[in-house]
């Protein structure tokens, strides 16, 4: 018997009960052995995972891959997820990040110059799913143009020490070595960055 | 504040920092909780960071692979779960192959033997499932008596103590088995400043060869490694845990299966999880 019958887990076609599921009510289904509340989850969330991981990884394989094992890993330890302690999303990005950064360490891979402004790519590189959830698809888009905007406010050399810190999980004692720059700079860089993006993001009404 | 601790801040918020880094910034949180209110800022920016990336819509056969290894482990543990519960359908062979010359009287014969045959299994079934009542209750009773030596010995202990020691704080937190291992239970056994407890579990399936049992600190959905867990063949284990930071700073305690070298982050199933609030 599956057990979503038993206890009377909302349907995953119906499109007015996937707006109505919170993530966090979403992921207590998955902590008890629900994978259609996980294909929901993923339907919210895997273009910006994947994004993340592409943005990295030049490699699609390899970026494809991320996205599996990070799905994979909500699958496996839903259970140990705790909404008070920060949002679903919040959680998932972290293992998608910790993913990539070991990736990187591993590799010793370095980052490639990354701009915002917005000759620099188009906002969806794909054509949008047709069957992804149009409320899903727009709150997601509408919060990447909000980052992207601010990030674009911030001096290069901030942006470009926060871009090294968090997408390629290079140490302070690496970003000083490879930007050439002491090590009190890059600190100073990191505070300043992540100051200036908060008050940019809070201005723009940014919902985390 | 602390001027290294200061310089570490924002790579904290940014997931860049060392092991070593990093345990030395949460020691200085529980010293300094004040300080979180500014790490909480730099979080915040540091949360959005992952929707610059522009989002790519990823293609249909990967959510068809995943849900497919999804569906082939929900099928694996429902399947472990029925074979532990449910006796092994014995597979029927009807070599009797039934012909108009059958005599009733034959037939009859065959009905009571085969009968007999089933009440003699069942009694058999019955006599080994009393066996192993009374197995129970032997170790039950056995484990009552150890139960009330300790408490004995733990009335002595007390009783040696200075009467100016402060009360006891001890706390004893549940510790569940999770869908995975859904008989296991056990205790956590801690006085919440401190820095040490004890852990008793019960209940643990045996693992295969190149398994352990890993036990994991949960702060704020952060796990920390504080061991590994020996489980004897009976499935019990008995555990010191010697954390960094007070027992009261993490959140929970969660077990799970992992290779015999143990890992960074849990990677296996998560079998016995318990909340400290």
């Amino acid at each position: 018997m599956r057990i979503k019958s038993k206890r009377n887990f909302p349907h995953s076609g119906d499109g007015l009960v996937r707006d109505e599921l919170s993530d966090e009510a979403l992921v207590s289904w998955v902590a008890r052995g629900d994978d259609a509340a996980l294909e929901i989850l993923y339907d919210r969330y895997a273009p910006t995972v994947l994004g993340i991981s592409l943005r990295i990884n030049a490699d699609q394989g390899m970026a494809e891959d991320v996205l599996q094992e990070t799905f994979w890993r909500v699958w496996r330890h839903a259970a140990v997820y705790r909404p008070e302690f920060g949002s679903f999303a919040s959680w998932l990005f972290r293992i998608t990040h910790n993913l990539v950064v070991d990736f990187h360490r591993r590799h010793n891979v370095r980052p490639q110059s990354l701009r915002y402004d917005d000759h620099d790519a188009p906002d969806i590189d794909q054509a949008p799913d047709p069957n992804a959830d149009v409320a899903e698809q727009a709150q997601s888009f509408f919060k990447h143009r909000q980052i992207r905007s601010a990030l674009a406010t911030l001096p290069e050399e901030q942006r470009q020490v926060i871009e090294m810190a968090y997408f390629y999980g290079m140490t302070r004692q690496e970003i000083a070595e490879a930007t050439g720059e002491a090590l009190g700079t890059i600190h100073t860089r990191a505070r300043l960055g992540l100051q200036k993006l908060r008050r940019e993001l809070e201005k723009q009404d940014f919902e985390g | 504040m602390d001027n290294l601790i200061e310089e570490l801040l924002p790579f904290y918020a940014l997931g860049a920092l060392t092991d070593d880094e990093r345990g030395l910034v949460e020691a200085y949180f529980g010293e300094h909780p004040e300080i979180r209110a500014q790490v909480e800022e730099m979080e915040f920016a540091a949360s959005a960071l992952p929707y610059s990336a522009t989002p790519v819509e990823p293609s249909d056969h990967l959510k068809k692979r995943l849900m497919e290894r999804i569906a082939n482990d929900r099928r694996a543990r429902s399947s472990v779960s029925a074979d532990v519960s449910r006796p092994r359908p014995i597979k029927s062979q009807n070599k009797f192959r039934v012909t108009p010359q059958f005599s009733i009287s034959a037939l009859s014969l065959i009905i009571t033997a085969v009968a007999i045959a089933f009440v003699f299994v069942l009694n058999e079934h019955v006599t080994r499932l009393r066996g192993e009542v009374d197995a129970l209750q032997s170790a039950l009773l056995a484990q009552a008596g150890t139960v009330e030596q300790l408490n004995r010995a733990l009335g002595e202990v007390n009783a040696r103590l200075p009467q100016t020691a402060p009360p006891s704080t001890l706390t004893t937190f549940a510790i569940n088995g999770t869908a995975v291992q859904s008989n296991a239970h056990g205790q956590l056994i801690a006085d919440p400043n401190d820095h040490s407890a004890v852990l008793i579990v019960s209940g643990l399936a045996p693992l295969p060869s190149g398994k352990v049992y890993q036990i994991w600190l949960l702060k704020e959905n952060t796990p920390e490694s504080a061991g590994l867990l020996d489980v004897d063949a009976l499935g019990q284990g008995v555990s010191i845990l010697m954390p960094d930071a007070a027992i009261g700073s993490f959140d929970a305690l969660g077990i799970s299966i992992e290779p015999e070298e143990s890992s960074l982050q849990p990677t296996g199933d998560i079998v016995m999880l318990g909340e400290f609030n």
